[in-house]
C-alpha cells in the first residue's frame, strides 16, 4: 500500500475529517465561552427601560432556576457574565411594568456569549 | 419477450426500493423527532419536520456525561476490535492445521454458538471478577475479546488462501505467527472488515455486561447512559431520540466505511467461481 493510497483511504480521510472538524470547533469554542449574555429591555412602546430588574433562569434536568439578576442601565442595556449553561431563560421585571414573557435562550455550547436579537419587551398596561 | 423481461427487471426494483424505504421510515422517524421534539403518540402525525433544530443534541451533550460515555464506549470498543482482530486470526490458523481432534474442536465451538450470553453470565462474572477486572475498561470488553462467529470468518478465509503460499511462506523461514501477520491477513481484508464491524456494534451496543460489571458512573458507557437518560425524561422527547441517533451514529459510520468489504467477507464462502 503506498502512502498516497493509505492517505486518500476512507480510513483516513473520514476519522481525520472528523479530528479537524472537532479541533476547529474546539478552538471556535474556547474563543467564545465567556458566558457573556447581553440584551435589552424595552417597553409596550419599544421605549428602553432603565432600572428593571432581569432574572437568569439556568436549566436542570427538568425545571428551570434562578441564578443571577441584573438591573438594566439608562439605555435599557443589561449584560450577564460568567453564564455557565447552554440553556437559560431570561425575565424582566419593574416597578408599574409587571413582568415581561419568559425568553428561552438556548445556546451551541455551554457559556457561549450571546447578544439578544430581540429585546425583552413589557406587555402594554391596561 | 425481452419487453416482458424487463418490465420485469423494472417492477423488481421498484418492489425493492420501496421496501427500502419501508425499512427506513423507523430511521426516519427517530430522526424526525431528534429534530423537532414532536410527540410520537401525535394524531395525525406530520410526515415532515416543523420547525427543525439541533438543541436537543446540545441538551443531551450537557445534561448528563455524554462526552465521558462515549470516551468509554470508544476505549471498550477499541479493546474488544483489537482483541477480535489478533485472538481470533490466531485462533482461526489453528484450526486450519490438522491437529488431533480438530474436529472436536470444531464442534465444541459450533455447539457453544447455541448457547446464549445469558446463561453463561454468571461463570463469565466470576471469572472476571478472580481476575480484578470488574470496573475496569478491560473487563467491560473482556467477555467480547474473541467471538466464535468471527473465527469461523477468519477460518474461512485463511482455507481460501493457496496452500503453497502458505508453504513458500514456510520455505522462507517464515514463524507461524509471521504466516498470520505477512502472509494471511493481508489476503484477508473482508474478514478483517468482517470482525470489526461485528465486534465493534456488538461491544457498542452491548447493555447487561456493562451493567453487571461497572460500579460507578464514571465507567458506564453509552448503552447504560441512553437507559439513566430514559430513567429521567419522557419517553416522547426530541432529547431522549438525540441521545438515541448519537449514540448509534458511530457504528453506522464504521459500517458504512466497511460495507464493501464486510458483504464481500460475509459471501465469500457462499459463492463459487
Amino acid at each position: 500500500m503506498t502512502l498516497r493510497s493509505w492517505i486518500t483511504s476512507r480510513w483516513v480521510i473520514v476519522p481525520g475529517g472528523m479530528l479537524v472538524f472537532t479541533l476547529a470547533w474546539l478552538a471556535y469554542v474556547s474563543n467564545h465561552n465567556g458566558g457573556l449574555i447581553e440584551g435589552r429591555v424595552v417597553n409596550a412602546a419599544g421605549q428602553p427601560v432603565a432600572g428593571a430588574s432581569v432574572l437568569l433562569f439556568e436549566r436542570g434536568f427538568i425545571t428551570h432556576q434562578e441564578k443571577a439578576r441584573t438591573t438594566s442601565n439608562a439605555a435599557g442595556e443589561f449584560r450577564f457574565v460568567n453564564n455557565p449553561s447552554h440553556s437559560v431563560q431570561l425575565e424582566a421585571t419593574a416597578p408599574g411594568l409587571g413582568r415581561t414573557e419568559r425568553r428561552v435562550v438556548r445556546l451551541w455550547f455551554a457559556a457561549q456569549d450571546t447578544r439578544l436579537a430581540e429585546p425583552l419587551r413589557f406587555p402594554a398596561l391596561k | 419477450m425481452a419487453r416482458n423481461s424487463k418490465a420485469l427487471f423494472g417492477l423488481r426494483h421498484v418492489t425493492l426500493i420501496v421496501i427500502s424505504f419501508l425499512m427506513l421510515v423507523p430511521f426516519y422517524w427517530v430522526i424526525k423527532t431528534a429534530l423537532t421534539n414532536e410527540n410520537i403518540y401525535a394524531y395525525p402525525p406530520s410526515l415532515l419536520p416543523r420547525d427543525p433544530h439541533l438543541f436537543n443534541f446540545v441538551d443531551v451533550w450537557y445534561l448528563i456525561p455524554f462526552p465521558r460515555y462515549l470516551a468509554n464506549s470508544i476505549i471498550v470498543s477499541s479493546i474488544a476490535v483489537a482483541g477480535n482482530v489478533v485472538f481470533n486470526a490466531m485462533a482461526a490458523y489453528a484450526l486450519t492445521r490438522p491437529f488431533p481432534g480438530r474436529r472436536a474442536v470444531l464442534a465444541l465451538f459450533l455447539s457453544c454458538m447455541l448457547i446464549p450470553f445469558q446463561a453463561t453470565i454468571i461463570p463469565a462474572y466470576l471469572i472476571t471478577a478472580k481476575l480484578g477486572l470488574l470496573n475496569t475498561y478491560l473487563g467491560l470488553a473482556f467477555p467480547m475479546l474473541s467471538t466464535i462467529v468471527c473465527i469461523f470468518v477468519f477460518k474461512a478465509a485463511f482455507e481460501a488462501v493457496p496452500r503453497s503460499l502458505i508453504d513458500a511462506a514456510r520455505l522462507d523461514g517464515l514463524r507461524e505467527w509471521r504466516i498470520i501477520v505477512r502472509v494471511l491477513l493481508p489476503l484477508s481484508k473482508p474478514a478483517i472488515a468482517t470482525n470489526v464491524i461485528l465486534s465493534f456494534i456488538w461491544s457498542w451496543n452491548s447493555f447487561l455486561w456493562p451493567l453487571l460489571i461497572t460500579r460507578n458512573p464514571d465507567m458506564q458507557t453509552l448503552p447504560l447512559g441512553l437507559a439513566r437518560f430514559l430513567s429521567y425524561m419522557e419517553d416522547t422527547t426530541g432529547a431522549l431520540y438525540a441521545f438515541a441517533v448519537m449514540v448509534l451514529m458511530p457504528s453506522i459510520l464504521v459500517f458504512l466505511m466497511a460495507q464493501k468489504e464486510f458483504i464481500r467477507g460475509l459471501t465469500s464462502g457462499a459463492t463459487k467461481g
